[in-house]
């Protein structure tokens, strides 16, 4: 139904109720219209009183719509009023309720009035973080950061992630401000970004530009810029971090590996402790290897070859520099069969150090396996995103490490008629500084299409 | 005459409505509290007919009248509510907006639901007792109508003639049941073992847990019915496990007598190794035929999370034969997971014992899950499949089948 232009008349409300078919939800559908066509106001408040006459009473949900609509427009004085309305007809509210009234009045001068909402709805729930962004938002705007920072952190010890939009309106409203308590807690939210891992936007990063260069006394330059593959940057000629973790990061992370991705809650789900074991015995008696093939993963990049050839292909084009390879299989490949011939895989055990796992064993677990076990300078080989390994490491730290080694020594053929092989990158690529430069990745777009592509662009801010 | 009003408003809304909120009786009683403000508003009607204008704020007015006095009345009550009143006030609140919250709720459910560890855990929690609700009520009515009309057909039957005799042979319930419990006796001693592998409390939620048991005691009450009954075997049973207070809920009284083996030690230590065979989705090996010297294990887990290779893990360990239903051989597989429930299983197995016929016997598969049965050979069936995803896709199809086998070559690793 179209929602009407003009506040009706009782009598006009009531034909329009009989022509619906649904009459008892005619009221829901229509403020739901009325939300959707951005109806004005007096329409909805005309059909209040309709229903007040009528009921002598406004259902619950039927005011939180209406209270939509009112949000969606700014009307202050409104929102006060469904408020109070509510406030004395209800002992506490749900949240939906709560969410529009705190955006709805951080919006206008009565934002402090939000933020004793907010310490109301403390009391019986965790608030959303969109309630927190409203607050934050509000309290910056009008310049007071101190506040702005104690929500973010009360957000943050309470596990509510913040959207970038908050961590943007940060660097928005600091703009120009002085103060030294303020740049560490700014500097604090690059950490933020560092440590989960997160890249700004286009637009953020803009944000964080224009801040730096705005800090009276600070000449700050930014500068946008492409890292090259040696990991020097083009501007400052300063050297990024390089991919490698430290022996902690990397004993801790072998360790997680071996124990939550191979064992897990039953060594038998992904192989046998046999089968591992004898895996052990073969790595250690070989190490340390140069680079680990998934043969079955590389076997499969051309659909026209034969499975075996595709290997092949593979091994000799990595075993030209004198590296020691360790191409890892399943059983059924000594199997004398169309896609695997005998003579071809007889070559190849010349070339390289194989295992074969049975079967049914999950070959991943033991390319990770035997990389870290090789120490910082192995690599392996293989297209697969190891997602499903990732997902079995229980906390997110520790997901960050295999990401960020993944990225330093993953090596990832393309589908080119030539093998090409995509160099693992040498520099990490995270928010970084030396304490006079910053250096800070940044995507073009918004929406973060896929989590393994890391981008290329970034931003560089040095300290003349 | 308006004072009158105001003082049975005042009653209305401090007393009774409250009480009403609490029991249901609602709609009962607004009616009451509507009719008295209509016959408010009429009079306020009346003082601005002349400027026919409409007063847009009006709504505010009805909705602050009848509360300024309750207002007094609140502050008086007292504020400290306990976590479950609480708890109870918030679920009253998601009512009003129109969640998916059941009307009644026990203090045990609302214990579980402040519980859930978070706010998508516990609008689940709430959503499953709400349909809970809904289907209760609903077989609710349904029995009441068909009593309904039993007493009314009786009425009818009363009236008419009473001599009328049947001349069949009258086999009430009992001797049936007398008559399956012969057979299932004869199964305990001659019949051919099947067992339920109760090892995988676990792996489960408490859900998981209540639903496989469910699904078993399915699954024992088809067996009994059966022609030829297995002889089933529960074992690693654990005294008071949740499995075991979950049986004992299901049966009560009848627990004790049912004629089914329980026991706590593993299968391994009742039967011969080489005898086993483990049924699960995730084994390589594919059944052929079913084997009456054989005993087939069944684990009974029901997997909501797809926790992949857990019972294979488990015949892997024990060293155990293991098959999967020949699923793909006789049905071109539309959707859904290729474990079975516990039941189905059972329908199957019961099926291919009778007749050992895989086509009647998968007839027990979901058919949402297949979209034909196929007595082809594999790679006819290929060709089958292509040609159905081709018309069904159009072209452009095969392109995006390529690009996945290029970006997911794991699938295609095995076959």
């Amino acid at each position: 139904v179209q929602p009407p232009e003009k506040p009706l008349q009782a009598e006009e409300w009531n034909k329009l109720r009989e022509d619906f078919q649904l009459p008892e939800i005619f009221e829901e559908v229509m403020l739901n219209n009325m939300i959707r066509c951005n109806s004005p106001i007096d329409v909805a408040k005309s059909l209040l009183t309709h229903l007040a006459k009528r009921n002598g009473d406004i259902a619950y949900n039927v005011l939180v719509k209406y209270l939509t609509l009112c949000v969606q427009q700014g009307q202050v004085s409104e929102i006060h009023d469904v408020y109070d309305i509510m406030k004395v007809r209800f002992k506490i509210l749900e949240s939906g309720a709560y969410n529009l009234l705190i955006k709805g009045l951080s919006n206008s001068d009565e934002w402090r009035m939000a933020l004793t909402l907010l310490e109301e709805v403390k009391k019986i729930m965790i608030p959303s973080r969109t309630c927190y962004e409203s607050c934050i938002k509000a309290a910056s705007r009008h310049q007071e950061m101190k506040l702005a920072f104690e929500l973010y952190h009360e957000m943050l010890a309470k596990d509510v992630v913040p959207t970038l939009d908050v961590l943007q309106s940060f660097f928005n409203f600091s703009r120009g401000m002085k103060g030294a308590e303020l740049q560490k807690q700014l500097f604090g939210i690059l950490l933020y970004l560092r440590e989960n891992q997160i890249y700004p936007h286009k637009t953020f990063m803009r944000s964080i530009k224009l801040w730096f260069e705005s800090i009276p006394g600070g000449n700050w330059r930014g500068n946008l810029t492409n890292i090259k593959d040696s990991g020097q940057c083009p501007v400052c000629k300063h050297q990024l971090e390089d991919s490698n973790l430290t022996e902690e990061e990397y004993s801790n992370l072998s360790e997680r590996i071996i124990r939550d991705v191979i064992h897990g809650t039953d060594t038998f789900r992904k192989t046998s402790p046999k089968e591992f074991e004898a895996f052990q015995t073969f790595v250690e008696n070989r190490l340390p290897f140069d680079i680990v093939i998934d043969g079955l993963n590389v076997s499969h990049m051309k659909s026209r070859k034969m499975q075996c050839e595709n290997l092949f292909d593979a091994v000799n084009c990595l075993a030209k520099e004198n590296a020691r390879l360790l191409v890892l299989g399943r059983k059924h490949m000594l199997m004398n069969s169309s896609n695997w011939k005998r003579e071809i895989m007889k070559e190849m055990q010349n070339k390289a150090d194989f295992f074969f796992a049975e079967n049914i064993s999950e070959d991943d677990a033991f390319l990770l396996y035997a990389t870290l076990r090789s120490g910082k300078h192995c690599r392996f080989v293989t297209r697969d995103f190891l997602r499903d390994h990732k997902a079995c490491l229980p906390d997110s730290l520790t997901r960050h490490l295999f990401r960020k080694w993944q990225r330093g020594h993953q090596i990832a053929f393309s589908f080119s008629s030539v093998f090409s092989q995509q160099p693992a990158l040498r520099y990490d690529c995270v928010v970084q500084t030396t304490g006079d430069t910053w250096h800070i990745p940044y995507k073009d777009v918004f929406e973060e299409k896929y989590s393994y592509e890391v981008p290329r662009k970034w931003l560089c801010i040095q300290q003349k | 005459m308006q004072s009158a009003n105001m003082l049975l408003r005042k009653i209305v809304r401090s007393s009774v409505l409250p009480f009403a909120a609490q029991h249901g009786m609602k709609k009962d009683l607004f009616p009451l509290s509507r009719t008295l403000s209509i016959s408010l508003c009429l009079k306020q009607d009346k003082s601005c007919e002349p400027s026919e204008k409409l007063d847009l704020d009006e709504w505010k007015k009805v909705m602050k009248s009848g509360l300024q006095e309750e207002v007094s009345e609140t502050v008086s009550e007292p504020e400290e509510l306990s976590s479950l009143a609480a708890a109870r006030e918030t679920l009253e609140m998601w009512r009003l907006a129109g969640r998916a919250v059941p009307d009644n709720i026990s203090e045990e459910q609302l214990k579980t639901f402040m519980e859930c560890p978070s706010k998508s855990a516990k609008k689940k929690y709430l959503k499953y007792l709400h349909i809970r609700e809904l289907h209760k009520k609903n077989d609710k009515r349904k029995m009441d109508e068909k009593r309904e009309r039993r007493l009314e057909a009786q009425d009818q039957a009363s009236n008419t003639d009473e001599t009328k005799k049947n001349s069949f042979l009258f086999l009430p319930s009992s001797t049936m049941d007398k008559a399956y419990l012969w057979r299932a006796a004869q199964s305990m001693i001659f019949g051919q073992p099947l067992v339920f592998d109760m090892s995988y409390e676990k792996e489960m939620s408490v859900r998981e847990v209540t639903n496989t048991v469910r699904q078993i005691v399915m699954s024992e009450s088809c067996n009994r019915r059966a022609v030829d009954p297995f002889h089933i075997h529960f074992c690693n049973l654990k005294d008071d496990s949740l499995y075991h207070r979950e049986f004992i809920k299901n049966y009560k009284e009848a627990w004790g007598k049912l004629l089914i083996t329980v026991t706590d030690q593993c299968y391994t230590e009742i039967f011969p190794k080489d005898k086993l065979i483990y049924l699960t989705a995730d084994s390589p090996k594919v059944m052929k035929k079913f084997d009456h010297d054989k005993i087939y294990i069944v684990g009974s887990m029901v997997d909501k999370s797809i926790k992949t290779g857990v019972s294979l893990a488990r015949a892997k360990r024990l060293g155990l034969e293991t098959a999967a239903l020949p699923l793909e051989k006789y049905l071109l597989w539309n959707t859904g997971a290729k474990n079975l429930t516990l039941d189905q299983m059972m329908h199957i197995l019961l099926t291919l014992k009778d007749t050992a016929d895989w086509r009647k016997a998968l007839e027990f598969v979901p058919k949402r899950k297949y979209c034909a049965f196929v007595n082809k050979p594999v790679k006819e069936l290929k060709k089958t499949l292509d040609l159905i995803n081709t018309i069904r896709r159009g072209k452009g199809r095969e392109e995006v089948e390529n690009q996945f086998a290029k970006n997911h070559p794991k699938r295609y690793k095995l076959k």
